[in-house]
Order: C-alpha cells, then sequence, then structure tokens
C-alpha cells in the first residue's frame, strides 16, 4: 500500500507545475531507528500531518539500523549527505559532536522546557561542554517483567532486595523454565541490564568528577557478582541474546522474570495477551530501598547547516512535542516510549490509545519507575567524551562475559575492564 | 554403471542426510511463516503446522516496502550480471588464448583482488562516491557487485576457453578472420554454457551481498532486498513470525529464477567445456 | 601479430581498469590513512608515521584476531571440502531424480546472507528454535544448549552455517571436474578388480586436484573475508571468541573510532593474504607442471 500511495505522489509531484510550489519550499530528511513497519508507517502519519499543515516544508523520513548508523552518519555527514534531523540515544551525540556537525540548542531547548516542562535527567544526559546537543524525545527505563500467576503458583512474592531476587529466580526454575532471563552477550541490552544492576547496588558513577574512571570499585565487583550468580537461572543461549530473545522467552513462558524496557507489545500480540496477569516491578537493589535503573533518554539531534532548514527543523520536532501529537508519536510502540514532557505524561492522545488503556496500570508503574533512571557515563552533570567509544565497544557487557563465559573473578575482569575504558579513553 | 547394493545403501543413506541437510532449515522457515505466533515460539516446535495464518504476510506488504526492495535488488543483480560479463568475456578470451607480454603478473593480479579484506575499501569508496555524487544511487552498488565477482568470473572462464580446440580457431584465422570476429562469431557461442554460470555467479554475488548495501544506500526507496530485511528484524522486539514471512519472500524469487535457468548453469558448469 | 598485442591488451585493459578504481585505490588511501591518527571518517588526521603499525603489532587483538582467522579458514576448509566432495561424488553418479538434485542443491547458496543468518538465528535459538529439540529426541543432548554461548560453540556453529552456505557451490565446481574424467577409466579400473576406495585413490583424487587446489586457493581467500555473517550473529563473541580479522577491523572502525588503526589492521591484513595467495599460486603453478 505504502508503495503504491508513494508511487502516486511521485506522479503527483510531477505533474504539478513547477511555478505552483512555493518557491521556498524546505525538504527536510529525518534519520531515526524505529524500524519496524507499524513504528515507520506511526511516524508517517505525523509527518503527513504536519507537511500538510506548513506546506513550505516537506518532510520525509529514512529509517535506519543502529547497526550501521554509527558508520553512516558520520560518513554520510563528512560527504554533505547527512539528514538534516537524526534521533539519538546519549552516548551516540558526543561523536557528531566531535566531529563538529552539531551546534547547540540550548535555547530551543529552554523555549520548550518553559512550554511542555522536560524531565531534568532527560536533558542532562545532552548537556555538556557549555551546550544542549540535542532535544529530549523520549525515556525508555528497565523494568523486571513478570506473570502475577507464576509468581503466586511458586509461592514467590515480588523480590525487593537482591536476596530475595536470587531466592525467587530459584524458585521459579522448574520444570525447564528459566527462574531469570538475562542477558550475557557483548551487546547494548547486556550493557543496559548490567549496569540496571550497578544502580542498584551503589555503583551509579563510573567517572570521577575529574574525569578518571572508577568502574572499579567495590560496589561494582558486588554488582558483578550477583549478577553472574543471577545469571545461573537463565536460558543456555542468553550469552547471545539481544532485547529480542529475551522477549521472545517471556512471551513463551520459558522465562519467568526478565529484565527488559517493556514487553507489553509482543506479550499483547505472541503471548496470552492477559493484561490482569502482566506484571511489572522496578528492579530490585541490594538492600530493598531506592529502586533504581537505568533509563535512555532519546532524543532528536539537529544537522542542518542553513539557517532556513534549521528553522523548518525546530518546528517539526516542536510539532512533535505538542501534546495532541506526542502521544500518537510515543505510542508507535505502545508501552515501550516513554513521555519526557510533563505535559506529554497527562496528554489524552498518550492514554487513549487502546494498547496504552489495556495496560494502563502497567505503564503507569513504568513512568514511575523512569523517574529514577540513570545512564551510565551521563550521571553527574559532567560528561566525557570517551563514554561514547565505552559504550560503542560495550565493555560493560564485555567485562560480564570476562566473568560468565571465562569464568575469570570479579574483581579481575572489573579491573581489566577498567584498564579497557582507559585504553579506548585514548 | 552398475553399483552393489552396498553401495546403493551407502548412496541413500547420503542423498536422505543432504536432503535434510538443505531442504529440513528451508521447510522449517516456509511452515514457520504460516503459523500462528504462539506456535512458532514454542517451547515443543511442530514439525508441521498446527494452525494457519496469512497475518505475518499480510504485515509485512502492508506496511513494509518489500516490492520496492525486490525491484531494486532485481536491478542492481542484473545490471551487476551484464557489466561483469562485458568486462569478464574480453578479459578472459585474452588471457587464456592470446599470448602478450605481462599476462602472467596481469592474471595474477586480477586474483588478488580477493586478497584482501573486503571491509578495507568500504570506506574510501564511500568517499571516492561521494565525489562523484553516486552515494544513495543503486550505481555505486552496481560498481561494488562487479568489483567482486569479476576476478572469480575471469576465472571460471578458463576451463571453459580452455576445451575450445586451437583448431576450430587456427581455421578461422585461415579464413581471414579478425580476432575479434573470432571471440564474436565462434568463442561466445562455444562458450556459451559458461557465460551463463558466470552471469549466475554475478547475479547471486549481487543478489546477496549486504554489507555495502547497507551502507552505501541511505534512503528507504533505495535499499536491497537483504538490507530492508534487516530492517524488519528490528531492535528491541523479534517477530519470528513476519520474520520468517520475510524469509521467505527473500528466497522465492530467485528460487523462482533458479527454477528457470537452473539448470543452465549446473551444466553449463558440468557439461559446458566442448566435449 | 604486433597488432594482436596491442588488442589483447585492449581486451583485458577495460577489466584491469576498472579492478584498479574500484579495489586498487581505496587499497591506496587505506595505507595513506594508517600512516595517520583519523578517529572518526570525516575528521581530519595528521602523519605519525609507522605509530599505528608498532602499537598494533605489540598489542594482544591483533594476534588473537590473527590466530582466529586461521581456525576459520581452516576449519571452513576441512569441513566445506568434505561436505562437498561427498556431494559431487553423489552427483557423479547416476540415481533418479540426479538432475533435480544438481540443480537445487544450490539452494543455500542462492539465499542472501541476512536471511541465511536470521534462519540460522532462529533454529539455533532455545525459544521456538528447531535444533535443540531435535538433538534431544535424538538422545544427542540432554537439555538445551547454547550454541553461540560459549567460544568454542559459536566458532563451531558459525563454520557449520557458513560451510552450509558454502559447500553446495564448492560441490558444483568438483563436479565440473568430476564430470572431466571419463567413464572408461572408471571401467578399466573396474574391470582390474579395482573396488570403490581404489578408483577413488587412483583415479578421482589425482584428477581432481588440480580443480581442487584452485578452488582451495580462492575458498580460502574468500572465506577468509567472510565478515556479514559472523558479525551479524556472534558481533566476534562470546568473550572474542569469533574476532575474525575483518570483525576487528569493522569493529576498530565504527564501534572503536580508531579509522586509522582500522586501516592498519587492513593493510597487514592484506599483506599476509597476499603473500599467501602468490605462495600458493606459484606452488599450483609447480604441480601444474
Amino acid at each position: 500500500m505504502r508503495t503504491i500511495l508513494k508511487i502516486a505522489l511521485g506522479a503527483a509531484t510531477m505533474l504539478t507545475p513547477a511555478a505552483a510550489l512555493a518557491q521556498e519550499t524546505v525538504r527536510l530528511t529525518l534519520w531515526h531507528m524505529e524500524q519496524p513497519p507499524h513504528r515507520v508507517e506511526r511516524i508517517q502519519e505525523l509527518i503527513d500531518a504536519f507537511n500538510a499543515a506548513n506546506p513550505d516544508i516537506v518532510v520525509s523520513q529514512e529509517p535506519q539500523n543502529w547497526g550501521e548508523v554509527y558508520a553512516k552518519a558520520p560518513a554520510a555527514l563528512a560527504a554533505g549527505q547527512g539528514p538534516d534531523l537524526l534521533f539519538a540515544i546519549p552516548d551516540f551525540t558526543p561523536i557528531l559532536k566531535d566531529i563538529g556537525a552539531l551546534t547547540s540548542v540550548a535555547d530551543f531547548v529552554e523555549e520548550l522546557d518553559g512550554k511542555h516542562d522536560f524531565i531534568d535527567t532527560a536533558v542532562e544526559a545532552y548537556s555538556y561542554d557549555g551546550g544542549v546537543w540535542a532535544v529530549p524525545l523520549y525515556n525508555m527505563a528497565m523494568n523486571l517483567w513478570y506473570r502475577k500467576s507464576v509468581l503466586e503458583e511458586a509461592g514467590v512474592e515480588v523480590p525487593q532486595t537482591w536476596e530475595e531476587w536470587r531466592a525467587a529466580a530459584e524458585a521459579l526454575s522448574r520444570d525447564g523454565v528459566s527462574g531469570m532471563g538475562l542477558p550475557a552477550n557483548k551487546q547494548l541490552y547486556t550493557d543496559q541490564t548490567v549496569y540496571s544492576v550497578m544502580v542498584n547496588g551503589g555503583a551509579t558513577e563510573i567517572y570521577n568528577e575529574d574525569g578518571t574512571l572508577r568502574f572499579d570499585n567495590p560496589e561494582t565487583v558486588a554488582a558483578y557478582e550477583f549478577y553472574t550468580n543471577l545469571h545461573q537461572f537463565s536460558p543456555a543461549d542468553s550469552a547471545s541474546w539481544t532485547w529480542g530473545e529475551a522477549e521472545a522467552c517471556f512471551s513463551a513462558q520459558s522465562c519467568a522474570m526478565v529484565m527488559q524496557f517493556s514487553v507489553i507489545s509482543t506479550y499483547d500480540t505472541q503471548a496470552e495477551g492477559d493484561a490482569e496477569d502482566l506484571g511489572v516491578a522496578a528492579i530490585p537493589s541490594k538492600d530493598g530501598e531506592d529502586h533504581n535503573t537505568i533509563s535512555y533518554a532519546n532524543a532528536v539531534m539537529l544537522l542542518s547547516s542553513d539557517e532556513a532548514r534549521m528553522e523548518a527543523s525546530k518546528k517539526f520536532v516542536s510539532f512533535l512535542l505538542e501534546p495532541e501529537n506526542y502521544g500518537r508519536f510515543l505510542n508507535m510502540e505502545p508501552g515501550l516510549f516513554m513521555p519526557v514532557t510533563a505535559d506529554g505524561a497527562q496528554a489524552e492522545s498518550f492514554w487513549s490509545d487502546p494498547m496504552v488503556e489495556k495496560y494502563r496500570e502497567q505503564i503507569e508503574t513504568v513512568i514511575e519507575n523512569s523517574q529514577n533512571g540513570r545512564l551510565f557515563g551521563f550521571t553527574s552533570g559532567l560528561t566525557f567524551p570517551s563514554i561514547a567509544a565505552i559504550s560503542a565497544q560495550n565493555i560493560i557487557a564485555e567485562t560480564l562475559q570476562s566473568i560468565v563465559v571465562n569464568g575469570q573473578p570479579a574483581a579481575e575482569a572489573v579491573a581489566a575492564g577498567q584498564a579497557r575504558m582507559e585504553e579506548v579513553a585514548r | 554403471m552398475r553399483r552393489s547394493l552396498s553401495l546403493n545403501a551407502l548412496l541413500g543413506a547420503s542423498l536422505a542426510f543432504f536432503t535434510a541437510l538443505i531442504g529440513l532449515p528451508f521447510w522449517w522457515v516456509v511452515s514457520g511463516s504460516i503459523k500462528l505466533p504462539q506456535e512458532i515460539i514454542s517451547r515443543l516446535p511442530t514439525m508441521f503446522p498446527q494452525s494457519f495464518t496469512p497475518q505475518h504476510y499480510q504485515k509485512l506488504f502492508q506496511a513494509s516496502d518489500y516490492p520496492v526492495y525486490l525491484i531494486n535488488s532485481l536491478i542492481v543483480a542484473t545490471s551487476t550480471t551484464l557489466v561483469t560479463l562485458v568486462l569478464a568475456i574480453p578479459a578472459a578470451y585474452a588471457f587464456f588464448r592470446l599470448t602478450f607480454p605481462a599476462r602472467g603478473v596481469l592474471y595474477r593480479s586480477i586474483l588478488l583482488a580477493y586478497a584482501f579484506p573486503s571491509i578495507v575499501v568500504l570506506i574510501p569508496l564511500f568517499g571516492l562516491f561521494a565525489k562523484v555524487g553516486l552515494v544513495d544511487r543503486l550505481p555505486s552498488l552496481i560498481i561494488v557487485n562487479v568489483a567482486f565477482a569479476l576476478p572469480f568470473s575471469i576465472w571460471m572462464l578458463r576451463s571453459f576457453l580452455a576445451g575450445v580446440p586451437k583448431e576450430i580457431e587456427e581455421a578461422a584465422v585461415i579464413d581471414g578472420a579478425s580476432t575479434l570476429k573470432i571471440l564474436r562469431r565462434i568463442m561466445i557461442p562455444l562458450i556459451a554454457p559458461g557465460i551463463a554460470a558466470v552471469g549466475i555467479y554475478a547475479f547471486v554475488t549481487a543478489w546477496t551481498e549486504y554489507v555495502f548495501a547497507s551502507v552505501l544506500i541511505l534512503s528507504d526507496a533505495k535499499r536491497t532486498l537483504p538490507v530492508g530485511f534487516s530492517g524488519i528484524i528490528g531492535q528491541y522486539q523479534i517477530d519470528w513470525g513476519l520474520l520468517l514471512a520475510g524469509a521467505t519472500v527473500a528466497i522465492v524469487p530467485v528460487v523462482a529464477l533458479f527454477a528457470l535457468i537452473g539448470r543452465g548453469f549446473v551444466s553449463g558448469l558440468t557439461e559446458g567445456a566442448v566435449k | 601479430m604486433q597488432q594482436s598485442k596491442a588488442l589483447a591488451f585492449a581486451l583485458v585493459a577495460p577489466a584491469l581498469l576498472f579492478l584498479g578504481a574500484t579495489l586498487g585505490w581505496p587499497l591506496v588511501q587505506a595505507i595513506q590513512l594508517s600512516l595517520q591518527d583519523v578517529r572518526v571518517i570525516g575528521s581530519p588526521g595528521s602523519f605519525v608515521g609507522l605509530d599505528n603499525y608498532a602499537r598494533i603489532l605489540s598489542g594482544p587483538a591483533f594476534w588473537n584476531a590473527t590466530g582466529l582467522s586461521i581456525v576459520w579458514v581452516v576449519a571452513n576448509a576441512i569441513v566445506q571440502t568434505i561436505l562437498a566432495l561427498v556431494a559431487a561424488i553423489i552427483l557423479n553418479e547416476k540415481f533418479p531424480g540426479v538432475r533435480i538434485a544438481r540443480s537445487w542443491i544450490i539452494l543455500t547458496w542462492i539465499v542472501p546472507t541476512v536471511v541465511v543468518v536470521v534462519i540460522w538465528r532462529w533454529l539455533f535459538s532455545t525459544s521456538g528454535g528447531m535444533i535443540n529439540p531435535l538433538l534431544i529426541q535424538m538422545g544427542i543432548l540432554e537439555r538445551p544448549v547454547g550454541f553461540f554461548a560459549t567460544p568454542w560453540t559459536a566458532m563451531a556453529t558459525l563454520v557449520f552455517i557458513n560451510s552450509w552456505r558454502w559447500f553446495p557451490f564448492i560441490a558444483l565446481m568438483m563436479l565440473a571436474g568430476l564430470t572431466r574424467i571419463p567413464d572408461d577409466l572408471y571401467e578399466a579400473a573396474r574391470l582390474d578388480g579395482a573396488n570403490a576406495w581404489m578408483r577413488f585413490c587412483r583415479i578421482t583424487w589425482p584428477l581432481l586436484a588440480p580443480t581442487l587446489g584452485v578452488l582451495a586457493v580462492i575458498g580460502t581467500l574468500l572465506s577468509f573475508n567472510v565478515f556479514d555473517i559472523i558479525w551479524l550473529l556472534t558481533s566476534g563473541g562470546p568473550a572474542g571468541g569469533s574476532r575474525t580479522l575483518p570483525v576487528l577491523i569493522y569493529e576498530t572502525a565504527f564501534k572503536g573510532y580508531r579509522l586509522s588503526e582500522a586501516a592498519t589492521i587492513s593493510v597487514m591484513t592484506t599483506i599476509f593474504l597476499m603473500a599467501f595467495a602468490v605462495i600458493a599460486t606459484r606452488a599450483l603453478d609447480r604441480t601444474d607442471r
């Protein structure tokens, strides 16, 4: 259907006499990494609405793959073929900033903040070196997902402390079911789950204030030890997991609990989809107090070099953050993308989505959990450029693999991890 | 040829082994693509579908530009085939039927094209294509694929050319035919099966290429099938049903093509050289 | 004759120029890059001489990857040669359906690599995958195994998948060699009372050897350069257990943002491979004579 529309649109554009087009039509290209077809479709709906309301601006989207965009974006920008708008996670931004592709959008973010009231941590993840380098768009935070009936049957309470968590995982591991699905892949997902355990064990900071690394500390080692301990209740292939396998494991009831941003849409479409039975909780902390999590404030970077396009880009971003559009934008994947603005969290357009209505209880918990979100390397208000390479090379996950796969003692692996971080920070 | 009973049994067993090795994965994929999601990920997989649903295919065609990717892939693969043949046939003819200085060195240097990791050229080529405005355009992929297919194509033609008896060529020379005429009128028809084989090799090289297509192409409307397919894999969720449907659709066109000309490929390889 | 020399050059020139522009020239660029300190594509760098070479040759990453690459190539060569040889010998026999078998054996090779990757990732997974239950049913395994979970099983699984993709193609190249062996030779041997094994050793193997030799050289180079299957399935893991040289190059350039170091590894890899190719083709030429 989209194909036919595209061809029809193309034909229509060609038929329109050139003179009839406004002289100063601004064409914008948006790159994002939300490739699943239904997300692309939702973004297209919003783009169409924007284009219709702004006849002098034509936005078009080009979905990209996270796997390649790290290579592709700098190359395309160097070749003068880069996008005007590019979605980002915090550790992607320093790379483009370092090659001089970004200018600070501090004023624009302040203006939007006045209007919509951003969650502070979302802006902080992009604020350093005297500027704000991207506009926050949506939040993602890790949670613990389970089935209420399964926990009940095993006589297990929702775990609050690490000790309870381990006991629950053990109790739930039976009849071929894995108690706790945890990844041990050298991949971003593992970075996220390991860090989620770290922030719940007092190992939030990986940098000292002067930019030296403090990854190698007793709290980090304890977090790794606990993670490794818990990992024995994971399926055999978890060393190659990405997000999708964890969700599939949960959907298939092969995993009793998983740590994930959201399992709602897979649970609804591929598993039983019983909203009553789906449980979500904050990630257990070492002592049961103050539950933290990892949170990813996704944002959009504005890359145009000329004034007119920059203005048009800002117009488009403002459009997306308007409450009546923002909810539709977030619900491109219901239950996964959480609002980063105060008025977005209230927006009718967000809560009226059928899937959101169905899983309202869970989504409210997720939003609540995301308030305590942290992101490694972006916790102290000071950001050091080496975090880009540390994240890109998944050194946190690599350290876990040394323990889980190679059987290295945690203390040794963490020390080696810090050495690796120092090496890539060079 | 008569075979002893035990040899026959061995042959049968090996055949069954290879049929399973090659056929089973495809059967699982194709049959999986019509199963309900719950059945696909169930802990006890089923050999034959217990459920039927067209939902994965509906989703695939509704929401993604599969037909566009398919057309792009066909354009790239067909053009790659043609360009490869145009470059390979004359070169192979010169290498294997004519004598000229530095022939051995040049021939070897062509095979050395495989002696470096192809990723090496990715970044410089991106820069080169950017300069001439070929980034995000299909010709850039055609150029890359020809470069990868050409050396082996030239080598493949070697045995076919070697199979043409010298006398045929000598007779033509006596008749006063020029070298080019010999190539066009005599050689090409005689090595037609070899040309078919090389053509398919080039086609498949281009059809399956992923890394360069994923980096050199920026916009969705110009993606090839492998890259478009990787787009539906998704980052945070795996929709196995959609993936299996996508895989099936990615397999079908080559299978159809191969059903038409596949025999030519194999007989080209095996019986082609003039006996 | 002079004119025909010029003509011969004219015939090879387009192919040579094409390869020079698309592969040769970028290689020169890579050498240039390896002498600088560029990090991200598009950012400027300054000349640092052979610093990158010194650093990389003294660190473990390059040598580990070289070792793994050698393991990868050798394992692939063994698995593929055995599978392909058996398949080729079968396809050279006459039996009902041999024509169909000859055409369709190639199925695994004409499917895009990304699709191959997804197929096997699914089949090997513990949720929904077919391999684990199958092996448990056959009594080979007791409980599900993570095929990509330990370095050596990951490597073995990757070798299996890559071989699965390539062995039919190689089988057909071998079949081409086999069909050129005249049937009379086998008949004569049979009359002399040679059994199947002896016929293989005395006729098939020696006559197939030249084809195998060239295939071995090209196959080695081709499988050395395999990147997408490894990258898409394991990203070089777990714990670096499948980080071959092409993976290391990609990782260094695009994950570590050390473009110049990636170029340095590329250049050294190229030197190794060229040395191998030159020596191997020399050796082949000698046996040809």
